[in-house]
């Protein structure tokens, strides 16, 4: 199926909406991003995102009820699919086993 | 107050985005937003359009397609205007049909305007290759001052310039020996006057006139005529009267080499028969150099496409224009073809217009007539909306969409602009010959030749936008709650400026037309009625001929019979057109350099008495004896001024070689047309052989007695000629025929302009009136007096008018000045045509609101006040 391998950006936002359960939206989302790993997205990039996972149904969303903040407009709240929960396994999965092989001395640095 | 991200970027987003994901991005794009603007507005907002611009990608916007189905007008909803269009016209049959005879009225006049123009455009050019013709002019430097000419040297050679293919010399006139007398085959007696030139062997080739029959270079023998189809038939009766023969001017055999096609109306040039130049030169009486020395009308064809310029410097050089005529201050110009017919007026050596300024002018008011009525059509629609709010806010509350609805409106405006079009192109094409006639030439472009369905279909399409869109925008607009709440008022406060604006344009541009043509009127009144200091009513000029000249005095003598022919008498140039000056009189005292131009008239010795001129010193010329011919000459008052004498009679005065004496001064009189200023006169009697022309005076009320006497008399003496004759207030009329062409355009258009207004005046006050119907019943009620009212109806629109003729006044004034300036002798500006054009729009004005008004006015107010 095309589309299981996930981007960089993906993947990164992919872990939030996780971390962010229930109430990942947009600004949460780009948020959280430059909380936690110090990257300043533009929400428009954030959207972009978030709808390209939705469209490989990695992620699924509902609409909010409305809330002041936003001029009493609704909020489209993201949430994990299976799918999304299986790919972030395997990316998880994939990466601890290729850094497992990795031998030791490729990993101790000398200064010299 | 709560603050706001930028109206227009958060309107934009709205615009763009795809309406299904705009809730969560505008939602995003707020609360950021408001999150930052707690601490920096300036900052946040300026993060807010970037947002916006941001989110602009193709995922977000809005895509047609998908709602493609909804939206197009399928074949039921086309039905649904066509029903909803007749409706709304029927339920008010009057407006509508208001509406429609306000813009077929002036698309008929703007179209009779696109045809003239576009046939104005379309002379001389069905030549082959018309960017390769050029004509020649002449520039001569005197004084200071350059005189233009639209002739060249009769022996101009142009063998230097490489790139001149072929030159072509033609003699045209207006009098003989251009128009001559021929006399068709079978009845020998009538003669049939034609208008012919006289050309080198390149006639044919330069232009394109069609040779149906003969030898297509018909100009190569010196004995051979070229005759039109037209001549062909009037004179042979058959399409093919190759070789026969033809007397020029009742003695030169010359024999028909060809027949062509009749020149088409819109060529600067016609004829009906061509002669070589050694025709001429007989007729001239064989004088070689006064042919050499002659100027004729001279055009180029060139063997690719030049500039005007280099060729004129190629034609300046000494190997073309002589050193001779370099001396004379002679110089060339090479024009154009194509400015041939539109901009042949040439001031101080430059070129300044001509006709191309009628052109634009007419242009521009064929524009203006649109424009006004396009407005009228606006004005009406909106101002009916009131009536249409419903439909819309029932439309809209069913399920419409706001396109759908401009749709509609667009295919209404449409509608109408296309049944007021037809009957515009039906109104052209019955009032064209009016039109023909007032213009004094022929159009010959109808609707539906060449171009011209091109034109008016880009018309129509601009039109119906221009007039469509605006309404459709603003109807569609209304928010439906409001309109069928009946709270419709609010939104109109701005569509009513707008409607008063547009009427102040409308009224403008009446009251400058109006004083614009009263000024055109008065002048051309003073003009016709100044007194020119003799007499041009009731008199006939004939044209002499040979055997008239040689029984002269008893022709005079037969006319002198006749009781109601006051006098005969003979000059060498007409009074009202002596177009040519001599500057080479000179007298006792005459300062050297001193160059004044005098105009000089040969006369016999009936002409003042004949002309009505008074003799205030000295006397007239006597009967006899022949001798005093060239040597006793009298003199305008002007003249002696001019000339600084204390005791004109007797002085002697030099015309050239010839020494005379004056006997006496005349009262001063007008030479030529009033745009030029007067000249001091002399008139030398001359004898009758020398004259151009044989004036006949007779008593008023005479004219069929006289002219009848007169032919009688002509016939008696001339057996070989049919007298041709002219009336001089033809020829006085003839003068002025561009300024009285135009002013009887502008009053057509003054009426149009009037209409139009009224037209548009007539729906706003109705509109005006309907919205304050209630207002009204309120005032009787508490018992305002009809004139109360009215007076609070008209007051809305004195500013209007007041702004209105405020606006129109300094333009009217300054191009009514401009054309004034035209004229030597002018009439000073007449101050109270601007209070008689108020009082005339204010007039109208009030009349059409009044009437309006009264009839809900005097409704009883329990009616109008009852439906609420």
């Amino acid at each position: 199926m095309k589309g299981v391998y996930l981007g960089e950006l993906e993947e990164l936002v992919l872990l939030t909406v996780g971390i962010l359960y229930p109430e990942a939206y947009g600004v949460a989302v780009m948020d959280e991003i430059e909380k936690q790993a110090g990257r300043s997205l533009n929400i428009s990039a954030v959207h972009s995102v978030l709808t390209r996972l939705e469209e490989k149904e990695l992620l699924s969303s509902k609409m909010s009820d409305p809330t002041e903040e936003r001029g009493g407009r609704r909020k489209r709240i993201f949430l994990l699919t299976a799918a999304g929960k299986r790919s972030l396994e395997e990316a998880h999965q994939m990466r601890t086993q290729l850094y497992n092989q990795i031998p030791k001395m490729a990993l101790q640095f000398q200064w010299v | 107050m709560k603050i706001h991200p930028p109206k227009w970027a958060d309107r934009l987003l709205v615009w763009y985005c795809n309406p299904q994901l705009l809730e969560e991005i505008q939602g995003d794009a707020y609360e950021l937003f408001y999150r930052q603007a707690k601490e920096n507005k300036p900052k946040a907002d300026f993060y807010f359009i970037w947002n916006v611009i941001r989110f602009f990608r193709w995922k977000n916007i809005k895509k047609r397609s998908t709602k493609a189905d909804h939206r197009q007008a399928s074949f039921a909803m086309i039905k649904n205007i066509l029903l909803v269009t007749l409706r709304n016209f029927l339920r008010q049959p009057g407006h509508s049909l208001l509406n429609i005879a306000g813009l077929s009225v002036s698309f008929a006049c703007a179209f009779l305007i696109l045809l003239w123009v576009t046939f104005e455009y379309s002379f001389d050019q069905f030549h082959t290759d018309p960017n390769q013709l050029f004509s020649v002019v002449t520039h001569v430097k005197s004084d200071g001052a350059v005189q233009t000419y639209h002739v060249a040297s009769a022996v101009i050679d142009v063998s230097s310039v490489p790139e001149i293919e072929k030159l072509v010399s033609i003699s045209t006139g207006e009098r003989w020996p251009n128009i001559l007398c021929f006399k068709p085959e079978n009845d020998s007696k009538e003669c049939v006057y034609l208008n012919g030139v006289y050309s080198n062997e390149n006639l044919f080739s330069v232009f394109n006139f069609p040779i149906l029959k003969g030898d297509p270079n018909p100009l190569n023998q010196p004995n051979n005529i070229a005759i039109s189809e037209k001549m062909a038939y009037l004179l042979f009766n058959t399409n093919n009267p190759i070789g026969k023969i033809i007397k020029v001017d009742g003695w030169q055999e010359v024999v028909v080499a060809s027949v062509f096609q009749n020149i088409p109306v819109n060529s600067s040039l016609q004829f009906d028969f061509a002669l070589t130049f050694s025709v001429l030169k007989k007729e001239w009486g064989g004088n070689e150099d006064r042919f050499t020395e002659n100027f004729f009308s001279t055009y180029l064809k060139t063997n690719k496409e030049t500039i005007p310029e280099q060729l004129t410097e190629k034609l300046n050089d000494v190997r073309v224009v002589t050193e001779a005529y370099k001396a004379q201050n002679i110089s060339y110009q090479a024009v154009a073809l194509s400015d041939w017919r539109l901009k042949s007026k040439f001031e101080n050596g430059k070129q300044s217009g001509g006709r191309i300024d009628y052109v634009a002018l007419f242009i521009i008011i064929g524009s203006v007539v649109v424009i006004m009525a396009v407005i009228n059509f606006i004005n009406m629609t909106t101002a009916r909306a009131a009536t249409r709010a419903k439909e819309i806010g029932i439309r809209k509350v069913t399920g419409a969409y706001r396109s759908s609805i401009i749709l509609q409106f667009i295919c209404e405006s449409f509608l109408i602009v296309l049944t007021a079009f037809l009957f515009g192109a039906l109104l052209t094409q019955f009032g064209l010959p009016l039109f023909n006639s007032i213009l004094g030439e022929r159009v010959s472009i109808g609707i539906i030749d060449g171009w011209v369905p091109i034109y008016l279909l880009t018309l129509l399409i601009i039109i119906s936008l221009l007039a469509g869109l605006y309404p459709a925008f603003v109807l569609s607009s209304f928010q439906p709650v409001k309109v069928l709440k009946d709270q419709f008022s609010a939104p109109f406060t701005g569509s009513q400026r707008l409607r008063k604006i547009l009427l102040v344009v409308q009224l403008s541009v009446s009251a400058g037309i109006i004083i614009f043509s009263g000024v055109l009127y008065l002048q051309l009144n003073y003009v016709t009625q100044k007194n020119l200091g003799f007499d041009r009513s009731n008199m006939i000029r004939v044209e002499p001929t040979g055997d008239l000249f040689r029984n002269f005095d008893a022709f005079k003598n037969e006319l002198n019979k006749n009781s109601s022919i006051i006098s005969v008498g003979g000059a060498n140039t007409n009074p009202l057109t002596t177009e040519a000056g001599n500057a080479g009189v000179s007298w006792q005292g005459k300062p050297k350099d001193l160059r004044i131009t005098f105009k000089t008239i040969g006369c016999s010795y009936e002409f003042p008495e004949t002309f009505g001129l008074k003799i205030i010193e000295g006397r007239d010329f006597k009967t006899q004896p022949q001798d005093t011919l060239h040597t006793e000459v009298l003199v305008s008052k002007e003249a002696v001024k001019t000339m600084g004498l204390k005791n004109p009679v007797g002085e002697i005065i030099r015309m050239g070689e010839a020494q005379c004496v004056i006997i006496g001064v005349v009262n001063d009189f007008h030479t030529e047309s009033l745009r030029a200023s007067r000249l001091p006169v002399i008139l030398y009697r001359t004898e009758y052989m020398h004259t151009a022309a044989i004036y006949v005076k007779y008593q008023p009320g005479t004219t069929e007695q006289s002219l009848a006497a007169l032919s009688k008399a002509y016939s008696q003496f001339e057996r070989n000629f049919t007298m041709k004759y002219w009336f001089q207030d033809d020829t006085f009329n003839e003068i002025y025929k561009t300024e009285i062409t135009s002013s009887r355009l502008v009053l057509l258009f003054t009426v149009v302009a009037l209409i139009i207004a009224c037209i548009g005046i007539v729906g706003l006050a109705s509109y005006n009136v309907h919205r304050k119907t209630r207002e009204i019943g309120i005032r009787r009620v508490f018992g305002a007096s009809i004139t109360q009212v009215m007076t609070v109806l008209t007051n809305e629109f004195i500013w209007v008018m007041l702004l209105a003729v405020l606006m129109a006044s300094p333009l009217a004034w300054i191009a009514a000045d401009k054309w004034l300036s035209g004229f030597a002798y002018r009439i000073d500006m007449p101050w109270w045509i601007y209070l008689v054009t108020f009082t005339l729009i204010s007039g109208i004005t009030i009349i059409i609101i009044c009437l309006q008004g009264l009839k809900t006015i005097i409704t009883n107010p329990t009616k109008t006040l009852r439906n609420e």
